[in-house]
């Protein structure tokens, strides 16, 4: 599993996380509505579980590890995210 | 909601159905007239309701595709297999505004939906100024709803863009609460700003679904956009043309500077504040330059655009001259002139006929006339060769429905897919290019249909979830390779022997002593389908030998390959041009035919012992291989019984891998042919592949020596 | 809001003059008089002008004679669009205009919603 939630009550995504996912994702942030996701061992990740992560809008633990998703989904999230 | 409004959602959603259905028609008979008259008529209406509702961005949206369809009327433009994808693209748009109307009970006014044309693109410049300077093209691109289950990864596609600048990302609507969020609903849109070209751009995002606007900015370049361009604005910017055809030294800056002032107020007064800027440019640079080359080619490509809602744009280097380097030719003329070509071939073999008949009867001009013939063999092999080059298209005409037909069949079976398509600028013959489409059709659909294991099963074998297909053609010398490769299972060896035993099509003991090939090619044989449950999808599973035939019918071939639990690869062989072909004359039953000369393996005679009987059937032993033997004046029922001759000549030949052996009464010679295909009477016989005219006049049968031996 | 836009109009006829006036002004335009050309180049070292509209046929210098002069002078003269007005509708006539310099050109009588239409697009204001 590339999401799971770790004993610390933080949700991981680690390698490459596939559309599959997202439901997991979802799942996950609706169950702790206060974790944070920490996805600095991400590689890549799907734009559904993106999509997941703009619409519940958690703290984010980052940078994550992938060139891509460091250079334009981290800051394209922080841009998204509710001030 | 008001009633209007509730009446606009009724009636929009039955044109939305009416022009899908019609467009999808459209796009397997794009000259179907009165199909195009109704889908133009339901854009229309969709048009007007959305004026009536005062919904500027629908009718902005429906218009564009109304003038894609308006061109295809009046003959100006073909509808393409794309264009059709852009109308139902934009019917996809339709319906999700329709859906947030019925939702919300009024017009969409979230950002991303109502904007204005140029809006975005201006807020996006404006928001990163400092890559601005840079910037050559801007996109938007909101994706299909269900792109998640077609395979697709927007995020993935855009920042993978060459040379991405900036890239702004925001939902279509509102986030609704947790709870209810389908993560599986792709709610984006996604802007971009790139140092890329247009058509780098445009290639990149080809295939995707949903909408995708791209603009070129500030180099001179125009994207043709969805252009309303009165027609008086168009008289104006064409006198403007004129008038810098006109210059004069003396009056030359004059002239440029109100050519292109005037350029520029018309642009502005119709609203295009963008290309205003842009011929803004192109005046300063041709007074710069002192030449009119810049500000001419930007009216120029004004003056070309088409409404579309993605399009290509010509590369800045393009002057109006290099329009005139392709010449549209209706395809009737380059058949004629094929066939005039052929007809120039049987003229010259006539030609080389009567140099033969001279040089035996020892006529003094045997040898002038031996060497004009032969510097005439050349020409006309060359103008044979031009020609047939005339006819050739790109694979891509062909290949571009498959991203099409493979998101549906995805999204049918609740298979993630993703299709992958390289060398469709491969080129071969019109007519191969033609006839490629249902055999692929069948293959991909097989392909998917039962060579994909379901999500489940994927998954179960460490698969990843999205299963891969991919098309790949190449040229090699003179033929044509495509390629279609699956990730799937591959084809169950234990399945295909059970149902050939099943279906009769091969005994027990033939199985055994069959290697894996030719097992696998048993799928070719006629009578043959492992579907489980014949779906509507795959039809019955036997096209395969449809395929084979088809294939083999314009001189190709084709195999398959399967690598148990990882996939199946499909492979053809084509002739780059159909129309010559090599053929050896034989005699049989006192007929000359012809023999397909790549169906020859080799000729031998032997003596007539040599001939064994196995049972109703003969056979010779040649090289330790048993090979069955025909006579073919039998087989063509020009006799009864075999003569008694002491000898016997055999044409060895090869069909599908399986040798057989022709045996005929004496060969002739190897001729160089152009093909006719059978047509009217001839059609139904079996075992002829074509005619042609010999030399003396005679009409020569060639055989198919697939059918014969069958 | 788009700064008032000013438009020369170049006709002996004083009723052709003051019927494109009524037609320009009515539709927002600042409209400025001159009865043939070397009072056409008069006016155009006083004050800005954003469009031309010139007759061909007037006493002491002709239409085409004025614009030739007139695409002939610095930059920001040189580029003002110009609508040639003419009642000859022969090819010649039209080639001639468009060898002067005209960058449209439209035959007499012209109705006033045509002048403000043409006149509208060759300046620029919206439509």
């Amino acid at each position: 599993m590339t999401v799971r939630l770790t004993t610390e009550g933080t949700i991981e995504l680690e390698g490459s996380c596939s559309s599959d996912e997202a439901e997991a994702l979802l799942q996950h942030v609706l169950a702790t509505p206060n974790a944070t996701v920490d996805w600095r061992g991400c590689e890549a990740a799907h734009t559904a579980v993106v999509q997941v992560l703009m619409a519940a809008g958690p703290k984010i633990l980052g940078p994550p590890v992938g060139v891509r998703l460091e250079k334009w989904v981290q800051p394209m999230l922080a841009a998204n995210m509710p001030k | 909601m008001n009633e209007f409004l509730t009446q606009f959602l009724i009636e929009s959603r039955e044109f939305v159905e009416q022009a899908t259905e019609g467009l999808l028609v459209l796009e397997q008979s794009p000259h179907d007239a009165e199909r195009l008259d109704s889908v133009f008529r339901a854009f229309h209406t969709l048009k007007g309701g959305a004026g009536i509702v005062e919904f500027a961005a629908m009718e902005r949206a429906v218009h564009a595709a109304e003038e894609i369809l308006s061109s295809a009327r009046s003959g100006k433009h073909a509808l393409t297999p794309t264009l059709v994808g852009d109308c139902l693209a934009c019917l996809d748009q339709v319906i999700r505004w329709l859906d947030v109307i019925e939702q919300t009970g009024e017009l969409p006014s979230s950002p991303a939906e109502s904007r204005a044309d140029d809006t975005w693109l201006a807020e996006m410049l404006d928001s990163n100024p400092d890559v601005r300077a840079r910037v050559t093209t801007a996109l938007q691109f909101i994706p299909a709803p269900d792109c998640f289950y077609q395979g697709e990864d927007p995020l993935a596609r855009v920042t993978s863009l060459p040379e991405l600048l900036a890239l702004e990302v925001e939902p279509v609507v509102a986030w609704p609460s947790l709870n209810s969020l389908d993560p599986y609903q792709c709610n984006l849109v996604l802007t971009a700003l790139t140092a890329a070209s247009m058509s780098e751009v445009t290639e990149h995002m080809q295939g995707h679904s949903g909408t995708c606007e791209i603009r070129a900015i500030g180099t001179g370049q125009i994207a043709p956009q969805d252009w309303v361009l009165p027609s008086q604005a168009r008289e104006i910017l064409s006198a403007q043309r004129d008038l810098l055809a006109h210059a004069t030294p003396a009056n030359f800056a004059g002239f440029i500077a109100s050519a292109g002032l005037t350029a520029e107020n018309v642009l502005r007064s119709c609203a295009h504040p963008e290309a205003a800027a842009i011929v803004a440019q192109a005046t300063q640079k041709s007074l710069a330059e002192s030449s009119s080359d810049s500000l001419r080619i930007s009216i120029a490509q004004l003056l070309s655009s088409k409404p579309a809602a993605l399009t290509e744009n010509a590369r800045p280097s393009v002057k109006p001259e290099a329009a005139a380097q392709t010449l549209r030719i209706e395809a009737a003329r380059v058949d004629a002139l094929v066939r005039l070509t052929g007809e120039l071939t049987v003229a010259k073999n006539a030609a080389g006929h009567v140099a033969k008949l001279a040089q035996e009867e020892g006529n003094a001009l045997a040898g002038v006339l031996k060497e004009r013939h032969s510097v005439l063999s050349r020409l006309i092999a060359e103008l044979q060769e031009s020609v047939l080059a005339m006819r050739v298209l790109p694979l891509r005409s062909v290949l571009q429905r498959f991203p099409r037909v493979v998101r549906e069949m995805s999204a049918n079976l609740g298979k993630p897919l993703k299709l992958e398509i390289e060398g469709d600028d491969t080129e071969a013959d019109k007519a191969i290019v033609e006839m490629l489409f249902e055999p692929l059709l069948h293959i991909v659909r097989n392909a998917i249909d039962h060579g994909i294991e379901s999500p489940a099963d994927r998954a179960a074998r460490g698969k990843p979830s999205t299963a891969r297909i991919q098309i790949r053609a190449a040229r090699q010398g003179d033929q044509v390779l495509l390629e279609i490769s699956d990730d799937g299972g591959g084809i169950d060896l234990e399945r295909v022997r059970e149902v050939a035993k099943a279906r009769g099509i091969a005994t027990e003991e033939d199985l055994r002593s069959m290697s894996e090939t030719d097992i696998i090619d048993l799928v070719f044989a006629a009578g043959f389908s492992t579907a489980a449950k014949v779906t509507e999808l795959s039809g019955r599973g036997v096209g395969m030998d449809a395929v084979r035939t088809a294939v083999e019918r314009i001189g190709g071939r084709v195999s398959v390959e399967s690598r148990a639990g990882h996939g199946t690869n499909v492979r053809f062989s084509l002739p780059f041009s159909v129309m010559m072909t090599d053929v050896m004359t034989v005699e049989a039953g006192g007929q000359m035919f012809g023999v397909p000369l790549d169906a020859i393996v080799e000729t031998v005679s032997v003596p007539k012992t040599a001939i064994k009987g196995i049972g109703a059937a003969q056979a010779i032993v040649l090289r330790n291989r048993t090979i069955p033997v025909f006579d073919l004046a039998s087989v063509l029922a020009l006799r009864e019984a075999t003569p008694n001759d002491t000898a016997a000549t055999i044409v060895i030949t090869t069909m599908a891998g399986h040798l057989g052996g022709l045996r005929v009464d004496c060969i002739g010679e190897r001729l160089e042919v152009i093909l006719k295909p059978l047509d009217g009477l001839l059609t139904g016989i079996p075992g002829i592949t074509g005619t042609t005219l010999l030399g003396d006049g005679r009409v020569l049968l060639v055989l198919d020596i697939g059918e014969l031996l069958q | 809001m788009d700064p008032q836009k000013t438009i020369l109009v170049v006709d002996d006829a004083s009723l052709v003059r003051l019927y494109y006036r009524t037609a320009l002004e009515g539709a927002g335009f600042h409209v400025v008089e001159a009865m043939n050309g070397l009072e056409a180049l008069e006016k155009l070292l006083i004050l800005p002008v954003h469009l031309l509209v010139v007759d061909i046929n007037m006493p002491h210098m002709d239409g085409l004679t004025f614009l030739e002069a007139v695409r002939r002078k610095n930059r920001e003269l040189a580029s003002i669009p110009a609508l040639v007005t003419s009642t000859e509708s022969a090819a010649a006539d039209f080639a001639a205009a468009r060898a002067a310099g005209a960058n449209y050109y439209l035959v007499k009588p012209i109705d006033q919603a045509k002048l403000v239409q043409f006149a509208g697009m060759l300046c620029g204001v919206p439509r």
